[in-house]
């Protein structure tokens, strides 16, 4: 990572491959399928701030369906029953998101060993009952029904493709943003935790606070996916904010793999897509989709425990193993990695956000 | 009076149930640091492989008894799976792989057993025991029983054998364990195997009461779990107490407010107790005699 | 002048008593070598100087600053910096990195900024840069800079470690057996650093088990047995103090 200080930008790949994400609704006009794309960005948002989390600093969390819920209620909530403009709902979700965040982490990080895991799958289960409960403000098990779409300025996000540019240009932005803090001090300073926590206080690395800016950030980026996911569903259940998809979550970013945004985000991308594979393929045999659907779950599970035994570093670790073994041809492995790191804006890092192995 | 009598029989009828499930938890952190997310499974596989044994056609203490050792064989074969092929002392790689250890033995149970709630019939048939005003359903002193002769196995395992002495040096330090020439990486399959042991006891004891089905593990997992932190995940006796004071706790909670703070209760439990007092009740203890 | 002075530190683990009122004191721009039997307490002794573990009475002052009591992390802010028995490097980054996590100390959090790509940011980073560069090069890591600490020998992942703990710019340096595992000419490398890093100003407190690396470079030499200071004095001295010899040089050294 000589380019970490020097040129930390991202190569000309990635913004090749955001216009592309950009273009899809003008190519593509089922409003299905366009729906689906639109829950991948949603995952993504979330992703992105658990691959800061887990992949970053090493912290598992349990519990980040329950402040996709927090995001959601708080923005159908605020448009729907005190009526405020839905900018303000959605800038509150995740604000709410992010304090609630901080009301976990401030007593639980201070904790040895990973009592954070047990904390957060505690905390998204009282999340899920007071989502059960707290019928007049959630709706109670019926649900929060009637949200009407997003609007910025007068203009209403109705179409399904205004709704996917919106969610993915959130989700691009946060993108950006959580590339730009990894390349930065703050990433090293996270990184330097998932590498081993005494070494990073021996370093003088602010420990605590680094956990808890990491974790505020994730809630928060879940809070804003809850708050989009109201306004494109238009319809909030508490079922959906449970156990099994915070484990969905936490698998994203798993098998996405450690020390990258880029894993997680094909990961989610990838499982999201399985998950609607018949709208993909409209062609696909009724007995394989719902034989997919039967075993996604089980998918989870399995790939969880191989990514972790076999492939410790994820789809970027399979991905730059493939890349590594190609271009190891000659010179020993210090003076590649020199060389990989020295030449890492040239335009031979398709992923680009990925950190290189010269990182 | 015989409310409370009935509500005071209820809560240690719950808090021995989360006594076994929280040992197991104890049990495999001692051995690996880590906690063990797929716990709650081994719970739930007790009670479906009871119920699965008992469709064979076998008598009912042999299909305990087969039930009881399927999920410790289970146990061991996880482990060796799944955890062993991890670099040792990692513990947050063992938390993820129990995490998709969960999901996959919850799905695995969903596939073969199906959706729907099973049961067993109790284990001794008979209209409750009336006691002081209070009834006793004759299953809940099946639990007891069986808690007990359970706990009191695994004491004299731990005191009395080699196998639980080498665990007990295993659990104190794992290069002082090596250096004293015992196999550490057997202890860790060894701690699988009985906690899953636990967990299916506690799994099968309950089904008559409660039914069971694929589903039950994660919510009796949070319990146990919640349990065991109370009780300060090292001490077996100290767990024990934690699981009675859960169960006491919830049931006086869900007897005099609302049943619906039952779930509730071991939730901010356990997050009191990981804020407030990570150490548990042991903690408090150890700071009483101090 | 004394730059570390430890006074009457304690600790006890359960019945044992691990470090049992040790005083001395370190002098600036010198070298002290820290040596006694396995198990004789010179980790724990570490442990508390650092500030990772609190003692039951006594303190250590770094220029007259009670450094016991502070977090370990302040510690490092205050001028000390540490090495482990068993290196402590973070596996999933470069040796640069490495350094650059301890270069950083000095500068104030920025999420913020560097997520908005602040010039203040920008700039930050190059100076990081530029001194964990500037530090390889003292050390002679250049070439290594790019590679995975996973990946390297282990003498090069020790110098790594003293590099990172000398980028947080320490006025005083403990290394914790620096030389174990090593071989002969990875040895005498890291001996030529020591004394590198001590005529640039570095004051050194070291403990080590490597006899002849000791005597080479160390100033003086104090040596506790049983949690308790049984000696210390220059080299010449200590390696004929009888009591010395009894307790610990006899079966080691001695045998050399």
């Amino acid at each position: 990572m000589a380019d970490m200080g020097g040129k930390p930008r991202l190569p000309w790949v990635s913004w090749l491959i955001a216009a592309a994400v950009a273009c899809i609704p003008l190519v593509i006009t089922d409003r299905f399928l366009i729906k689906v794309l639109t829950f991948v960005g949603l995952n993504v948002l979330v992703a992105i701030g658990l691959a800061l989390l887990f992949g970053y600093t090493g912290q598992v969390s349990m519990g980040h369906a329950a402040f996709v819920g927090i995001g959601a209620y708080t923005c159908a909530f605020l448009t729907v029953r005190i009526g405020t403009p839905w900018i303000v709902g959605f800038a509150a979700a995740g604000v709410i998101a992010a304090a609630g965040g901080l009301l976990l982490a401030l007593p639980s990080l201070r904790l040895k060993g990973h009592y954070l895991a047990m904390a957060t799958l505690g905390f998204g289960e009282i999340m899920s009952l007071i989502f059960v409960e707290a019928e007049s403000v959630t709706g109670g098990v019926d649900g929060f029904a009637r949200i009407p779409p997003p609007s910025v300025a007068g203009f209403e996000f109705k179409e399904p493709a205004t709704l996917y540019w919106l969610v993915w240009a959130v989700a691009g932005v946060a993108l950006l943003l959580a590339y730009n803090i990894t390349r930065f001090r703050p990433g090293r300073a996270m990184l330097s935790l998932h590498g081993g926590e005494i070494g990073a206080v021996a370093s003088g690395v602010d420990v605590v606070g680094t956990k808890i800016k990491a974790f505020v950030i994730s809630a928060a980026l879940a809070g804003l996916s809850g708050a989009l996911y109201s306004g494109v569903v238009g319809f909030v259940s508490p079922s959906v904010f449970v156990l099994s998809s915070s484990v969905m979550y936490l698998a994203m970013a798993v098998i996405g793999g450690a020390g990258s945004l880029a894993g997680p985000v094909a990961a989610t991308a990838l499982f999201t897509l399985l998950e609607y594979l018949n709208a993909l393929i409209p062609s696909m045999p009724a007995p394989i989709a719902e034989n997919l659907g039967l075993y996604q779950t089980d998918i989870y599970g399995i790939a969880i425990i191989l990514v972790v035994i076999f492939a410790p570093r994820g789809l970027t670790g399979l991905w730059q193993r493939r890349r590594s073994a190609s271009s190891a041809k000659g010179g020993s492995l210090a003076e590649r990695r020199q060389g990989s790191s020295t030449q890492a804006d040239t335009p031979a890092r398709p992923e680009g956000l990925e950190e290189g192995e010269g990182t | 009076m015989s409310e409370l009598l009935q509500f005071l029989i209820a809560g240690v009828k719950n808090g021995a149930i989360y006594a076994l499930v929280a040992l197991g938890f104890t049990v495999v952190f001692a051995s690996t640091g880590a906690i063990n997310f797929a716990q709650g499974e081994f719970f739930m596989l007790g009670g479906v492989l009871g119920v699965f044994f008992l469709r064979l056609g076998l008598p009912l203490p042999a299909a305990v008894l087969a039930a009881v050792l399927a999920t410790a064989i289970i146990g061991g074969a996880f482990e060796a799976l799944a955890i062993r092929p991890l670099s040792a002392g990692d513990p947050l790689k063992i938390i993820i792989v129990t995490i998709g250890g969960s999901v996959a033995l919850r799905q695995f149970a969903l596939h073969i057993f199906g959706p729907n709630e099973m049961i067993i019939a109790p284990f001794s048939s008979g209209p409750p025991i009336r006691f002081a005003g209070a009834a006793v359903e004759r299953q809940t002193l099946w639990i007891w029983g069986l808690t007990l002769v359970t706990v009191a196995c695994l004491a004299i395992v731990y005191q009395k054998t080699m196998l639980g002495k080498a665990m007990q040096a295993t659990s104190l330090s794992h290069d002082g364990a090596r250096l004293m020439g015992i196999d550490t990486k057997k202890m860790v399959t060894v701690a699988f195997v009985l906690s899953a042991a636990l967990g299916a006891v506690a799994g099968l004891a309950v089904t008559p009461l409660t039914q069971t089905a694929f589903d039950v593990g994660a919510g009796i997992g949070v319990k146990g779990f919640t349990a065991a932190i109370l009780g300060g995940l090292g001490n077996p006796l100290a767990t024990v107490c934690g699981g009675i004071v859960l169960g006491l706790l919830e049931s006086l909670a869900a007897g005099y407010f609302d049943p619906l703070y039952k779930d509730a209760v071991a939730l901010v439990v356990l997050l009191g107790v990981l804020f407030v007092r990570p150490s548990g009740l042991a903690g408090l203890m150890r700071r009483g005699r101090g | 002048m004394t730059l570390l002075s430890i006074q009457g530190l304690r600790k006890q683990f359960g019945g044992l008593l691990a470090v049992d009122d040790v005083s001395f004191g370190v002098h600036e721009g010198t070298i002290k070598a820290l040596i006694g039997p396995n198990g004789a307490g010179k980790s724990t002794l570490f442990n508390l100087i650092t500030g990772f573990e609190r003692p039951d009475s006594g303190a250590a002052l770094l220029n007259g600053v009670a450094t016991t009591g502070m977090s370990a992390r302040d510690v490092v802010r205050c001028g000390m910096a540490r090495t482990f028995q068993d290196t402590r490097l973070f596996d999933n980054l470069t040796v640069i990195e490495n350094v650059m996590v301890g270069t950083q100390v000095h500068y104030t959090p920025g999420f913020f900024a560097a997520a908005l790509r602040l010039p203040s940011a920008r700039k930050e980073e190059r100076m990081i840069q530029e001194q964990a560069i500037r530090l390889l090069r003292q050390v002679g890591l250049e070439e290594w800079a790019g590679t995975p600490a996973s990946e390297l020998p282990v003498g090069i992942r020790r110098l790594t470690e003293i590099a990172r703990a000398m980028a947080t710019e320490p006025t005083l340096l403990l290394l914790d057996e620096p030389a174990a595992g090593l071989n002969s000419s990875e040895t005498e490398d890291l001996g030529e650093a020591l004394s590198r890093m001590r005529d640039l100003g570095t004051t050194v407190l070291v403990v080590e088990h490597d006899m002849a690396l000791v005597m080479e470079v160390s100033d003086e030499i104090v040596v506790i047995d049983r949690g308790r200071k049984i000696a210390e004095g220059p080299p010449r001295l200590i390696q004929k103090d009888p009591v010395v010899v009894a307790a610990y040089l006899g079966e080691e050294y001695g045998n050399a």
